[in-house]
């Protein structure tokens, strides 16, 4: 069975163009288990409370930021190893250095498309299909 | 991407912008004012920062450019390098506005011309570059890129290094309760239970006591509870960290039985748990229900250990029995909810006609029936008003728009003027509010141009410099009301008097209070400037608003103090398609009295009602002394003055707090009416707010207290010839 099939992934952005852009660009990928969250807390107590396979989460959100729902989820025990992949804006290098130390496994920059967010999940966790 | 997908997400894409860009005014608005904080600021950021991540998606390459550099700027004031002075915020403010219209050029698909915004861009590159133009200049171009040449290694999947040694192991007592509702919540207990278990030694028998017979299980309840004893190296708060998000769904406690632990009284004799202990159950398990008390001493519980099942398994499975709560809006399109706003007028009308079937039937067989009937129409009221709200929006959606029409007509008239605002949260009707945006507009020019002085004269006359107009909304009795007040010139009533004049507008010999001739102001033809300018135009400004409030069934008036300022009030419905009415008779035909508007009704005697003012006299209303009027009177309707005795008086109440009893024949019954537009038929007419069907498929005009108010006020008691003629043959040919 291919991993997509039962592969769930968890959308953070406070941007509800830029989740419904994530969403379609995993639904293209096979995925079929997508939920998403607004913002850092509610995505951190929707991580901690169910099976996931990796959170998609944008930085830049009011509240807990990318970043910071990074590091709450590399500092719980039941979630840490989580595969987690930050989306950026252009020239966030020193973002990314951060995000790096702090445990992410991969990062995607805005604009993207299906293909390269495939690229992105699949180099984390493997083929999908 | 499926490009239809894309379509639809360019729609959500800008109906976000719209929201972004509202907040983004009115954080700059804080700013200007000295009340932001560093939130506000943060948000601002965001703002500009996901119109740009939204436009990368679909290719907008004005917008991303000029938002980039925007953001650039925004991220320097949010480092606090840059700081909020006044400039700065101009540069700010009209790099909002530039990001507006490149926003709602992309929406109408517009090619943008070259060099847009370009004075806006180079106003904000300066300010990255020191204001310094040989200096540094911001490089939107060369920065974008860095990020992709970054070299960076994807963390595979289990990359992690397993958890550090830690050194002491401890045993604790746990207990889990989940509470009856928490797959409804998304959370699966399952998964948190395999997190404890990752930990160290887990050691938990399930209590399936709670589970209800067969019969009256229900497939999203939960009714299993766990206890036991983990054994690990992790600390107390790791452990507690696990169960801290569901803390208000689940019952969790732990206690240390480690020998030496502070709070392990009884637990320092307690055996360790045995070695081979089974995964955890995370299913019901085929055991006997163990007794709560037995099940909470882990020493005792351990021999009672189900079965071992495959605990990841489980996992799986309860993954799908966890729905996921979607999110708390979604987003409609207008059409549909109208759909539904119609259905409910044809509903309310299907409604009476049954009822008016009903009241012909047996008593016997219809008392029941309208037994039935009342609680239908119960919920066909409740159904109106929950539909109603859906399409309520805060003014706000067109009072953000404001600020910046000030900031650039006060940058065209060199006028100094500041915008307040006062009740941006009220509710109203969206069709409404999508009309409001021109007769505001309009006002507001009509303000700056006309009202407000030069910063000169302003000191002269010993004003502040800068003026200030003031926007508020307000519900008031069943209607919505904007007051749009300036502290201007005011109207100078005897300059509008003779301009009237000398247009024909009124009769040279007519006297008029101030209120009066203020309100000439709003007959088509009529401007007082002495000089046409290409703000507020020549002069059609003003009738037209009134026109376009009276479309939405609103009035329009104006109050000024000459040298002091003017204040116009809209009163406005807070809905267009459906109300409560008051079903009368008057002269043998059926009139409908917006309920909102009526205060009460009562039959007086003749020694309360006092024959010296006006023509039907006066009611003494415990101590009040309210002008009584014939509604037939008012409308024209002509009348057998015998018919007039016993009248039933309703006391109605308009927007401005006016009273007056209106005598009518018979009070026929209180009913939902669907508002109908007769404008398109008959052309406006004074009095009368539109027509509705009745339940016995007559058509019935809905009267306009607010209009019947003003029409009695103007001249005593005979009302404007116009409106006699009008509503006569109007009645005559609906009737």
């Amino acid at each position: 069975m291919p991993l997509a099939m039962t592969f769930k992934v968890l959308v953070v952005d406070d941007q509800l163009t830029m989740r419904e852009v994530t969403r379609l660009a995993l639904q293209e990928m096979g995925v079929r288990q997508i939920i998403d969250a607004e913002n850092g807390d509610d995505a951190f107590k929707k991580a901690t409370t169910q099976p996931l396979d990796m959170i998609i989460s944008d930085f830049n959100m009011p509240g807990m930021d990318g970043l910071g729902l990074l590091r709450a989820v590399r500092g719980h025990p039941a979630v840490r190893k989580l595969p987690f992949i930050l989306v950026t804006g252009r020239g966030d290098n020193a973002l990314v250095v951060s995000a790096a130390q702090a445990g992410v496994n991969n990062y995607i920059v805005k604009p993207f498309t299906a293909e390269m967010l495939r690229e992105k999940v699949e180099a984390v966790v493997g083929k999908l299909s | 991407m499926a490009s239809s997908g894309l379509e639809q997400l360019k729609i959500t894409f800008f109906e976000e912008c719209n929201e972004l860009l509202q907040s983004l005014e009115g954080g700059l608005a804080d700013i200007r004012e000295g009340t932001s904080n560093e939130d506000t600021v943060h948000a601002i950021f965001r703002a500009v920062h996901s119109i740009k991540g939204g436009a990368g998606v679909f290719g907008f390459s004005e917008l991303i450019e000029f938002a980039h550099v925007f953001e650039t700027v925004m991220d320097e004031v949010r480092k606090g390098n840059l700081a909020t002075v006044p400039d700065v915020v101009d540069v700010l403010l009209r790099a909002n506005d530039t990001l507006a219209d490149l926003v709602e050029m992309a929406r109408k698909g517009e090619a943008v011309e070259k060099g847009y915004g370009s004075d806006s861009r180079h106003a904000l590159e300066m300010l990255l570059s020191g204001g310094d133009e040989g200096g540094k200049k911001a490089q939107p171009g060369a920065a974008k890129e860095e990020t992709e040449e970054f070299s960076f290694v994807p963390v595979k999947f289990g990359d992690f290094a397993d958890d550090p040694p830690v050194e002491q192991l401890r045993t604790y007592s746990i207990v889990f309760r989940p509470k009856p509702d928490v797959l409804k919540k998304a959370i699966d207990p399952g998964f948190l239970l395999n997190v404890l278990k990752s930990m160290g030694k887990l050691d938990l028998v399930a209590d399936t006591a709670g589970i209800p017979p067969l019969s009256a299980l229900e497939h999203d309840g939960f009714h299993i509870s766990w206890s036991g004893t983990l054994e690990t190296t992790s600390s107390r708060q790791e452990i507690e960290s696990i169960f801290a998000p569901v803390a208000a769904d689940c019952e969790f406690t732990l206690t240390d039985l480690t020998p030496g632990a502070a709070t392990a009284a009884p637990a320092a004799e307690a055996a360790p748990p045995p070695p081979a202990a089974a995964p955890v159950a995370a299913a019901p398990a085929p055991v006997a229900a163990a007794e709560p008390a037995a099940a909470s001493r882990p020493q005792e519980a351990a021999p009672m250990l189900p079965p071992a099942q495959d605990a990841p398994a489980n996992g799986k499975e309860a993954r799908g029995a966890a729905k996921q709560p979607s999110s708390v809006t979604i987003r409609v399109e207008l059409e549909k909810i109208d759909r539904v706003v119609n259905m409910v007028g044809e509903l309310v009308i299907a409604q009476a006609m049954l009822q008016q079937v009903i009241d012909e039937l047996p008593e016997h067989t219809g008392a029941k029936i309208s037994n039935i009937l009342s609680d239908l129409v119960r919920h066909t009221r409740g159904l109106k008003d929950s539909v109603m709200a859906i399409r309520a929006q805060p003014v706000s959606s067109v009072f953000q728009r404001m600020p910046r029409l000030v900031r650039e007509l006060s940058a065209k008239t060199g006028k100094k003027v500041q915008i307040e605002m006062v009740g941006e949260t009220t509710e109203v009707d969206k069709t409404i509010i999508e009309r409001l945006s021109d007769p505001l507009t309009h006002i507001i020019r009509n303000s700056i141009d006309h009202g407000i002085e030069t910063p000169a004269d302003r000191l002269a006359k010993g004003k502040r410099e800068e003026g200030t107009i003031r926007m508020s909304a307000d519900q008031r009795g069943g209607r919505i009301v904007i007051e749009i007040g300036d502290d201007g010139g005011g109207i100078n009533c005897e300059k509008v008097l003779k301009k009237a004049r000398e247009k024909g507008l009124v009769d040279p010999n007519a006297v008029m209070t101030d209120d009066e001739i203020c309100n000439l102001i709003f007959l088509p033809g009529f401007s007082t400037a002495d000089t046409v300018s290409d703000i507020s135009g020549r002069g059609v400004g003003m009738d037209v608003v009134r026109r376009n409030i009276q479309d939405l069934g609103g009035r329009t008036t104006i109050k000024s103090e000459f040298g002091h300022g003017t204040i116009i009030q809209l009163a406005l419905p807070l809905t267009l398609a459906v109300m409560d009415g008051l079903v009368v008779e008057v002269a043998h035909q059926t009139y409908v009295l917006p309920i909102p508007n009526i205060v009460e009704c009562l039959r007086p005697g003749e020694d309360e009602i006092h024959r010296v003012i006006g023509a039907a006299g006066a009611l003494n209303l415990r101590g009040d002394i309210v002008p009584l009027i014939h509604l037939a009177d008012v409308l024209g309707v002509d009348q057998a003055a015998d018919d007039r005795k016993n009248g039933v008086v309703i006391i109605t109440e308009s927007s401005d707090g006016t009273r007056m009893g209106l005598i009518v024949d018979e009070l026929l019954g209180h009913q939902q009416v669907v508002i109908k537009s007769i404008e398109e038929n008959c052309g406006t007419v004074q009095g009368i707010a539109g027509a509705t069907i009745l339940g016995d498929g007559h058509v019935a005009f809905i009267l306009d207290v607010e209009m019947l108010s003003s029409m009695t006020s103007m001249d005593g008691r005979n009302p404007p010839p116009a409106a006699v003629a009008d509503t006569a043959m109007n009645a005559a040919r609906l009737n």
